[in-house]
């Protein structure tokens, strides 16, 4: 019963996906592309960074492949809940989905679950294709750390997400959270490159960022075989992240709706 | 619970978005643009209700107030006995609410798998929501096109299946904001007659219909309420709204010819207080429509008068004015009853 609305929700939504043939199947082709990109790209870097990839196995492929796998994740929290929300304005659910029995934070985070499905199935293919095709070794002993790591940037990014959305709820366009934490989280947290290989001064910024903890601590667990013991900084870190965001975020939220209702803009976009 | 819907002294405020100049010119001034102004109305239980007003009147923010879609600026709004603005959960429960906006369902489902999303939604899962879709779809006569997808729907079978979304949870009472206004006259026909049949007099739901179409209102209703520029203008069976608004009340009588003595004698009749000659509503240049104050005894009286006067009287009968003229008189003149 409790997971009948997470379902009904995945039911629609990779119905009407699958609807759309064409973009269903080229999503797919496009992860292959990048990856085989990374490929050619660590391959002409070759050892110039091997210093500042020391830490994680000194060779760039399985850095980036890891990196641009779990960003995707990071992605996702941070647009989707906002997107759910402007994709019902737009498309004139929104109206009809509010009216049912089912609470407003249900239906945004319900709304969203496809988007990180799709992305699991996405970072799964990233890293299958880097293991068979490109001979990627990644350690088992680490996935317990990583899939815990995951969970708390998963929520850390969404509660930035739901903010973003408390945001689209009011203002309906121009969301400042979006742009402000992709393009610093981007930039600086380590995605395509070591933090390390920032000028001091820049590098400092990172460790504000949670994608920087996050990026390092995946990265330590896959590639180097780190346990949850050997991460706890990492993961005390994103704890408390979390522990701040979350309640923040859904107190927003709240605040967002009942404005949105007092305004009479609720549907409007 | 005393009425199915009862709102008290309701009131809307908007705030229209304001332009780049705004900014500049009056930065804080708050421009206020009222929908609703002290609405008070009452609904009994399995009543069907129409709420008539031009476009712009406030008919859909009272009913998304009721929807506990919009947040009401001050009032009260108890929809089967719980507030708007305390009990959402528990209005959502009692209601159903079908809006007119033909995209409000998933386009690429077919209709049967939009009714199993919003079933979920609505907390009836398995063989019960199952049942009930196929109940739904066969009082909606959708069961052979349950199968479509929505997209390849008609108008008229979108909004059927608007209607059996909205009547998923069995609710006691269903809003409905102008669901025949993009439909053929024959599908709308057939709606109305589906609404007022099947939803009303067999199930004994309480029905609240906003509309601007006159015909529909007056062929559907039990009571109307009339709303114009966020005022209830008038509220009542058509019949009461009718005696309320004419006070006095006016007949046309035709003669066979009608002379300068008739038009003196009626004249001299107290209880006769108009005299339109010829009548306003007839061609005919022998009728005449006369106003009479009073409570119906006047009337023998006015026929004895004439009969004394050796003159042929063809007819002798009581205008109704129809719902157009009192919407008319309401709306346009601001006469409130």
């Amino acid at each position: 019963m409790i997971l009948s609305k997470p379902f009904a929700f995945l039911k629609k939504d990779l119905i009407e996906q699958a609807s759309y043939k064409f973009s269903f199947i080229t999503q797919f082709a496009g992860i292959f592309f990048s990856t085989i990109l990374f490929y050619f790209i660590s391959k002409l870097i070759g050892n110039t960074a091997s210093a500042y990839l020391a830490p994680y196995g000194g060779n760039y492929f399985p850095f980036v492949l890891i990196g641009i796998a779990f960003s995707s994740y990071l992605s996702v929290s941070l647009s989707s809940f906002s997107s759910a929300i402007s994709g019902a304005q737009m498309s004139g659910t929104l109206e009809a989905l509010l009216v049912t029995q089912t609470e407003i934070p249900v239906i945004i985070v319900c709304s969203s679950l496809y988007s990180f499905l799709l992305t699991s199935l996405r970072v799964v293919f990233y890293l299958v294709l880097g293991f068979l095709l490109f001979g990627v070794e990644m350690s088992g002993h680490g996935v317990p750390a990583a899939i815990l790591i995951l969970f708390l940037t998963i929520i850390i990014f969404s509660s930035l997400g739901i903010m973003s959305a408390s945001f689209i709820m009011v203002m309906k366009k121009g969301d400042p959270f979006m742009w402000v934490f992709t393009t610093l989280s981007w930039a600086l947290g380590g995605v395509y490159y070591p933090v390390k290989m920032l000028p001091d001064w820049i590098g400092r910024f990172s460790y504000f960022l949670p994608i920087t903890y996050a990026m390092e601590g995946v990265r330590l667990a896959l590639l180097k075989g780190y346990s949850l013991s050997q991460l706890t900084f990492q993961v005390g870190v994103l704890v408390a992240f979390a522990l701040i965001m979350l309640p923040l975020s859904i107190y927003l939220f709240m605040l967002a709706v009942r404005k949105a209702k007092r305004d009479g803009s609720l549907i409007h976009y | 619970m005393k009425y199915a819907v009862e709102v008290i002294d309701l009131v809307k405020n908007y705030q229209p978005l304001k332009k780049y100049k705004d900014y500049f010119i009056s930065p804080f001034k708050k421009n206020i643009v009222p929908a609703l102004k002290g609405v008070n109305l009452k609904i009994e239980g399995g009543e069907f209700f129409g709420l008539l007003g031009p476009n712009g009147a406030g008919k859909t923010t009272l009913i998304k107030i009721l929807a506990t879609l919009i947040l009401p600026t001050s009032g009260k709004a108890l929809v089967a006995g719980y507030d708007v603005k305390e009990n959402e959960r528990l209005v959502r429960k009692s209601i159903g609410y079908v809006v007119s906006e033909e995209r409000s369902s998933f386009w690429r489902l077919t209709g049967r798998q939009n009714l199993e999303f919003f079933a979920s939604l609505n907390n009836l899962n398995g063989i019960e929501a199952k049942k009930r879709i196929e109940e739904l779809l066969e009082i909606t006569e959708l069961k052979n096109d349950a199968d479509k997808y929505f997209k390849d729907y008609s108008t008229g079978m979108k909004q059927k299946l608007g209607i059996a979304r909205g009547m998923l949870t069995d609710p006691q009472i269903l809003f409905l904001d102008e669901p025949t206004k993009s439909l053929d006259p024959s599908t709308a026909r057939h709606l109305r007659n589906f609404i007022k049949k099947d939803i009303v007099e067999k199930q004994g739901k309480t029905v609240f219909f906003a509309t601007h179409n006159l015909v529909e209102a007056e062929s559907l209703c039990d009571r109307i309420a009339i709303i114009d520029k966020g005022v209830i203008k008038a509220c009542g069976s058509l019949s009461e709204i009718r005696r309320l608004l004419i006070g006095k009340k006016k007949f046309i009588i035709k003669f066979e010819k009608i002379e300068e003595r008739v038009v003196e004698k009626l004249k001299n009749i107290k209880s006769i207080t108009d005299i339109k000659i010829p009548a306003s509503s007839s061609q005919d240049e022998n009728a005449c429509e006369i106003e009479v104050d009073g409570e119906g005894e006047e009337i023998s009286e006015i026929i004895k008068e004439l009969s004394l006067l050796d003159i042929k009287l063809l007819s002798f009968f009581p205008v109704i004015p129809s719902l157009e003229e009192i919407f008319s008189q309401v709306t346009e003149k601001g006469e409130k009853i």
